[in-house]
């Protein structure tokens, strides 16, 4: 439950902050204010917001959709969990979009002028040259954002969502042994986000084999 | 959920919630301060190489680093009257706030070591060798030299911290805490009125994270104020961008984290 919420929430994040990053690079006009608006306001306020925002302000919207139109459905029908992931999503899609904003510019603006110079494309020059090397830039902060996600996931027990942390608390409550059943928690985050670090170090050295002998 | 949305509740419940603002700031100085202390301590051993001690405070580190606050909160607020019952110490009648605090000073702890850490290593080696060929002494050579070079130098990574700090103490209210997200959760079921409640609540976290923001960048530019070619950041978009950067620097070391 915890890998799938912090899965689903990392995904959805990226498909979030992959566009709101282009246009804030790009200065599109509106689209532009309002991602800047979106990053700085989610990450003023702590995730707890998001998750309580959502969880109870998404089901008024929703009711009073479904009355307006007559749909006979109602917001109670939805599992608590996709409310966890739409917050959880729009978390990590404004971390991630300062992530990804930050790999794009530490790209060298030569490369794109090389790329158009042997012809290809823009969309071809994004996918190519810009992308891999801006995701490689950036893998240390993505990954600290996916460690984030995973600690922040805890937080879903509050909505009663029975990931490794509700299930402690569970456990706890029926026998009484609060203590015994947090440390297991405890050690099981942290294995998972040693794996993270390490995984991280063994990429990162791989993607640093075609940067031998560069600067950056 | 059969309320209906009311705006005005916002309005209503915003002072009512100002009111716990100063315990939320009291947890976060509280913890900022002491935290910065003993990580310190921590990242000393570190840094000058003592054996045992080094390992112990890698392990440390690692755990309050590896660890969500939630589950450090929860350790420490049922574990530690449980440990210091063995040694026939009796805390169940400690304020809540003493744990909260205490935890969060550790987790601060945690991340400072590790921004002094990376702040001290930044500093070139050679402004100290120099400091002592005009004659410093290991002091003066610390607090005219070192000190403010890796001030300037950690200043965006301790307000990631500062910030994230802020933001976590809204978990406190799960240990049952009267802050600002205390509050909430009891207004919220007087009224049942969680939306609006929580629209107030984010507004203030907004507000607080935004003045501070404001704060550390003046702190950060009158660390630099020597430095004539370095660029003085200004405004949100800017700030945004260096916070990136400081979360880089840090990353060098081992990730970060500052979400929640």
């Amino acid at each position: 439950m915890t890998l799938l919420i912090t899965a689903v929430s990392l995904i959805g994040g990226f498909i979030i902050a992959v566009p709101a990053a282009l246009v804030r690079i790009n200065r599109v006009p509106v689209l532009s204010q309002i991602a800047s608006a979106y990053v700085t306001v989610i990450r003023g306020t702590p995730m707890l917001m998001h998750l309580f925002l959502i969880y109870y302000g998404l089901p008024i919207l929703i009711d009073s959709v479904s009355r307006k139109l007559n749909l006979g459905f109602t917001s109670v029908s939805i599992p608590i969990v996709y409310f966890v992931f739409v917050a959880f999503s729009l978390t990590a899609g404004a971390y991630m979009t300062e992530v990804i904003r930050a790999g794009i510019q530490a790209v060298d603006r030569g490369q794109v002028e090389a790329a158009y110079s042997v012809g290809m494309t823009p969309v071809q020059t994004f996918k190519r040259i810009v992308l891999p090397q801006a995701l490689a830039v950036s893998l240390l902060n993505l990954s600290s954002e996916v460690i984030g996600m995973l600690h922040g996931t805890t937080l879903a027990f509050t909505v009663s969502i029975t990931e490794i942390n509700g299930r402690a608390n569970i456990v706890a409550s029926t026998n009484w042994k609060f203590f015994e059943a947090y440390i297991a928690a405890a050690l099981m985050f942290w294995g998972l986000t040693v794996l993270i670090e390490r995984v991280t170090a063994r990429i990162e050295k791989k993607i640093n084999t075609f940067n031998r002998g560069g600067v950056a | 959920m059969e309320t209906t949305f009311d705006i005005s509740y916002v309005f209503d419940f915003l002072p009512k919630l100002a009111a716990y603002i100063q315990i939320t700031l009291f947890i976060v100085i509280c913890s900022v301060v002491l935290g910065l202390a003993v990580g310190l301590l921590w990242a000393l051993p570190r840094m000058y190489n003592v054996p045992v001690l080094k390992n112990l405070s890698a392990i440390l580190v690692s755990f309050f680093r590896g660890t969500p606050v939630l589950i450090q909160l929860f350790l420490i607020y049922y574990g530690m009257p449980e440990v210091l019952k063995l040694v026939s110490i009796d805390v169940t009648r400690t304020s809540v706030l003493v744990f909260v605090i205490l935890t969060y000073t550790l987790n601060s702890a945690a991340y400072m070591c590790e921004i002094i850490r990376a702040a001290v290593a930044a500093v070139d080696r050679g402004q100290v060798e120099a400091a002592y060929s005009i004659g410093m002494t290991k002091y003066q050579a610390f607090t005219r030299i070192m000190l403010p070079q890796a001030l300037a130098v950690s200043m965006p990574n301790f307000a990631n911290k500062v910030l994230a700090n802020l933001k976590e103490t809204s978990l406190a209210y799960t240990l049952g805490t009267m802050d600002i997200s205390g509050k909430a959760q009891t207004l919220g079921s007087a009224t049942m009125h969680f939306f609006e409640t929580y629209i107030a609540l984010s507004l203030i976290y907004f507000v607080i994270s935004m003045i501070l923001e404001q704060l550390f960048l003046l702190a950060e530019r009158r660390l630099h104020r020597h430095e004539r070619h370095y660029k003085v950041r200004t405004g949100s978009r800017r700030s945004l961008r260096s916070r990136q950067t400081g979360k880089e620097d840090e990353g060098l070391f081992s990730s970060t984290r500052s979400l929640s």
